[in-house]
């Protein structure tokens, strides 16, 4: 438990804590989801990319972490502790419906402290002051969602879920719908919040650049039912430094092939296991 | 040139119009309905005794204003329907949340609810008469009736349209499953439940005319129908227009409102 953000408000910030999956399955009615029981380990502070097909379960493996489903078997362990429904250890950041539009963005960014009793609202405010910092929207305090970019939208929810000072970060495709340039700033913004942060991150997408930008590792997931087909160290293989020439070199390209290689030989095995 | 492309520009299909063109638009509909209800009076289509010419109603809507008959049963319709809406309101919010946020609610009383908003409010006049005479509450009752049950069922749906994703963002943050009511449920569905509150007391007032001719000695519904049994058709007609006019300066109002209360909607 170290201040990890410097001064935040007068509030030390949790560390990331460490994930555990032991044999999870889920099935939605008969409909086995993921079937092959799924067992990882996610160390404190790490930023993991789950990529995937769309429809091969990543969402659903992302909910169970965050509470909002129930594994059908084995369990989810958050420092050791299994977890039961949502609350304020596991933030989680959506694709769409991100921000509540009826808040202001200042509002927003406190919305994960009113629930809190052992803050003052001036340390309340402070604090949302800090992260509105962080992501750079301290000019935009006092604006509503709906006049605000759809990107700053994204940044706005991740100011929020941050504020809230969680054990772990989920993020369910939240550049999903942004224009291409957009999302490599933020791209680049999150990865330094992260490691600034040292929250432990999962961050789900189909983008496969994305991934290996952002991720100290990737699990790659074939299509459904669920299964992992590579789980990949991307921190030893590119570096800690994630900056634009990166996404020029040859090594980023030569990995982002192969994980293209990877999926499209999964894409073909299954064509022709369907023929 | 440019007259005629930018007149072109006004029938793009699903292409906003100058603020401007809007208004002279929705002028020009009044008064080409003026023009054609004149036209037809004029060329005598019709005997004056049915359909008295424009001016001779807004002649009978001016002396109805000036020798005090039209603003006292006015004020009486307003408040029946206010009071009925009121009360339909207080409890249908509560009820039509309580319904969508816990399904076993729901379950319980949908059925139900949808039968009785399917009964046609006239129909249960003659009931009502019986249960409380030709009183005030008959009028409030029938009224009540007749918005209530639909409602509910509009809150409910209100509240089922709000994202479920909001209501995971905030057990994300914290939030308890109650807690997220007033912080969640509430302002997300807030734009749309003030919508069907205003949808319903539109009802209230095709409500109020039928009970006011049926069971009354007072209001908009009775100066129609007391001017109906006199063949003054200029007095049935500006009592109508009256109700429409009250009908949307109420609707106008209430947009006005919500426009700014919920200014933080993209427009
Ligand atoms: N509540 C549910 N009930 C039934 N089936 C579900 C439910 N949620 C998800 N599924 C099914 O589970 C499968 C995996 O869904 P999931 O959303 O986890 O995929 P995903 O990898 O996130 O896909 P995408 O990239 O398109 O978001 C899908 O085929 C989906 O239809
Ligand atoms: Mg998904």
């Amino acid at each position: 438990m170290s201040n990890t953000l410097g001064n935040t408000g007068s509030m030390p910030d949790q560390a990331g804590a460490y994930l555990r999956f032991e044999s999870v399955t889920k099935t939605f009615g008969a409909v086995p989801v993921v079937q092959e029981p799924f067992s990882l380990d996610i160390p404190a502070g790490q930023f993991v990319v789950f990529l995937g097909p769309s429809g091969c379960g990543k969402t659903t493996l992302m909910r169970m972490i965050g509470g909002l489903d129930t594994p059908s078997s084995g369990r989810i362990l958050l420092q050791g502790q299994p977890v039961g429904g949502p609350d304020i250890r596991r933030g989680m950041v959506f694709q769409s419906y991100s921000s509540f539009p009826w808040l202001s963005v200042r509002k927003n960014v406190e919305f994960g402290m009113r629930f809190r009793r052992d803050m003052t609202k001036a340390q309340k405010r402070e604090r949302a002051g800090y992260f509105l910092d962080l992501v750079g929207l301290s000019d935009f305090a006092s604006s509503y969602p709906s006049r605000i970019s759809g990107g700053m939208r994204q940044r706005v929810a991740i100011a929020r879920t941050l504020a809230a000072d969680p054990d772990v970060l989920l993020m369910d495709e939240p550049f999903g719908a942004l224009d291409a340039n957009l999302r490599e700033d933020l791209q680049y913004e999150l990865r330094k919040i992260q490691k600034k942060s040292g929250k432990t991150t999962i961050f789900v997408t189909h983008d496969v650049e994305e991934a290996v930008f952002l991720a100290d590792r990737i699990i790659v997931f074939g299509s459904r039912p669920a299964r992992v087909m590579a789980d990949m160290d991307i921190l030893s293989m590119v570096g800690p430094v994630r900056d634009e020439t990166l996404r020029d070199s040859e090594r980023f390209f030569h990995i982002r092939t192969d994980i293209l290689h990877l999926l499209r030989g999964r894409l073909r095995e299954a064509g022709q296991e369907g023929a | 040139m440019s007259g005629a492309s930018s007149f072109g520009g006004l029938l793009r299909f699903r292409t906003a119009v100058p603020r401007m063109a809007v208004g002279v638009a929705a002028l020009l509909g009044a008064m080409s309905f003026l023009g054609a209800w004149w036209l037809i009076v004029a060329l005598h289509v019709v005997a004056p005794i049915f359909l008295p010419s424009p001016a001779t109603v807004a002649r009978a809507f001016w002396t109805m204003c000036a020798d005090g008959v039209a603003m006292p049963n006015a004020l009486i319709s307003i408040s029946r329907v206010w009071s009925a809406f009121l009360l339909s309101a207080i409890i249908a919010v509560p009820l039509g949340i309580l319904m969508s946020g816990y399904r076993i609610i729901g379950a319980f009383l949908e059925p139900l609810i949808d039968f009785i908003r399917y009964l046609p409010v006239p129909a249960l006049v003659p009931l009502a008469i019986i249960w409380f005479g030709v009183g005030e509450e008959t009028k409030i009752f029938l009224l009540w009736l007749g918005t209530f049950f639909q409602l509910v069922l509009m809150v409910a749906a209100d509240m089922k349209r709000v994202p479920g994703e909001y209501f995971e963002t905030a057990y994300t943050l914290g939030a308890k499953p109650r807690q997220t009511l007033g912080t969640v449920a509430l302002p997300a569905m807030l734009p749309q439940l003030m919508d069907s509150m205003r949808i319903s007391l539109g009802w209230c007032w095709t409500y109020v005319i039928i009970a006011e001719i049926v069971a009354s000695d007072s209001g908009l519904g009775f100066v129609i129908w007391t001017a109906r049994r006199f063949m003054k058709t200029d007095q049935v007609m500006a009592g109508v227009i009256m109700i429409g006019l009250i009908g949307l300066l109420t609707d106008q109002c209430l947009r006005l409102l919500h426009r700014f209360l919920f200014r933080y909607q993209s427009s």
